[in-house]
């Protein structure tokens, strides 16, 4: 690819989607599915549940896409779809937000570890430590606070897409965000000097 | 008097700073501010370890994912609505013309006389579609939202312009087996006109019809 070229915005490309180009909604899936995945992750506590919710919710972005209104960003579209679309199944499922374990094929759980390079038997020992550390730090959090950390640090969304996501001032978004951190901080205080 | 500095409003400028989202005026406040101020500096530093240790934790994507999403798209409703291409309107209109010049060349070749059958053929084709218009028009002139839904319905998807191209063809047919039995009635009564005791007649062909039916009831049909 040429250096320094030029990326398709958001709305660009669903506009070429609109013109019949479906591998521009490849781009958007490229584009978002790391943020999605995550940002569902956090929200489900299940990986494999965050990927199933995240190619549910694209494929129905793409239903709709012919409704989405250029005037506001794609991702602030795409997050509200995926924030209802988990709180929809969280309230199916009545999840008990208490613990980070995922389900082995043996319907034994474990759990969720980090990608850290950190190697050996104490290195795989902390990175379990440190994944659910941070998982039940985001779960402690207040809902208020909480949806806020996930948007701005999973969802990667700019303040302004999370005041218009959620319908709140900007100044309120930034002052639970700075809520949010200073407890997240805290209860992971023991990590941040890994 | 010295006034302790209010570090939760510097605290708020690194959150902010963290973001990217401090203005020219605040990120010179705040250097100067971290600058005297150590307990800021570490908080600057917790803050940083923070996001990192977010971001770290961030669960790999499966590899085929997007394969799995780009398979599983369904054809969307507003597919139909904007066609992709013009290949299948073209495509159903090409078959159209081909069934019409079809039709007509069976209906022109089946007998002698065959281009006057046809002329007939395209004259009535004509007429049908002029009373076609001016009743369309009277009816859609009405609302013209009546005639955009028609047209949106028609193009809604392949389907209904499949089944609209079907009814166009069937009701060719119909038409074109209607006129040419009644150019068959016609050439049997041409038939009768020239047959014994035609002679008897001069200016039987004015009366063909009537001839012809007389004929066709002598027949005892």
């Amino acid at each position: 690819m040429t250096r320094g070229a030029v990326q398709p915005s958001d709305e660009e490309l669903v506009a070429a989607v609109l013109a019949g180009d479906r591998e521009g909604f490849g781009a958007l899936v490229e584009r978002y599915q790391g943020r999605l995945v995550n940002y569902l992750f956090r929200l489900l506590r299940n990986a494999e549940d965050a990927h199933d919710l995240a190619q549910e919710v694209l494929v129905k972005v793409y239903q709709v896409l012919d409704r989405y209104d250029p005037q506001y960003k794609f991702s602030t579209w795409l997050f509200r779809i995926a924030q209802n679309a988990a709180i929809d199944q969280i309230r199916r499922r009545r999840l008990k937000l208490v613990s980070l374990r995922i389900e082995d094929e043996d319907g034994e759980g474990r759990d969720w570890e980090l990608p850290a390079p950190e190697r050996g038997p104490y290195g795989d020992l902390r990175n379990r430590e440190r994944a659910g550390a941070i998982q039940r730090a985001i779960d402690g959090l207040p809902w208020e606070y909480r949806e806020l950390i996930l948007l701005r640090h999973y969802g990667e969304l700019p303040y302004e897409e999370i005041a218009r996501l959620k319908q709140m001032p900007l100044g309120t978004v930034k002052n639970k965000l700075f809520r949010g951190r200073q407890m997240l901080k805290e209860k992971l205080q023991g990590f941040l000097t890994d | 008097m010295n006034e302790r500095p209010d570090h939760t409003l510097y605290r708020e400028l690194l959150n902010l700073e963290l973001d990217g989202c401090l203005n020219v005026e605040q990120r010179a406040r705040l250097a100067a501010h971290l600058a005297a101020c150590p307990e800021c500096v570490a908080e600057r530093e917790q803050l940083r370890a923070l996001t990192g240790l977010l971001e770290r934790s961030a669960l790999p994507v499966e590899p085929d994912f997007k394969q799995r999403v780009m398979a599983s798209l369904p054809a969307a409703g507003w597919e139909s609505r904007h066609p992709r291409t013009w290949s299948f309107p073209v495509a159903a209109l090409a078959v159209l013309l081909a069934a019409g010049a079809g039709l007509l060349g069976a209906g022109s070749s089946a007998r002698p006389g065959g281009a006057a059958s046809a002329y007939g053929v395209l004259a009535a084709l004509g007429g049908l579609l002029r009373a076609a218009l001016v009743a369309g028009v009277g009816v859609t002139a009405a609302s013209w939202r009546w005639s955009e839904m028609f047209v949106e319905q028609l193009l809604a998807s392949p389907m209904s312009l499949t089944m609209f191209g079907v009814f166009v063809v069937c009701l060719n047919l119909v038409l074109v087996s209607l006129i040419r039995r009644g150019a068959g009635r016609h050439g049997s009564g041409e038939a009768a006109a020239a047959g014994p005791g035609a002679g008897h007649r001069p200016g039987a062909r004015r009366g063909s019809h009537r001839d012809g039916r007389s004929t066709r009831g002598g027949r005892g049909r």
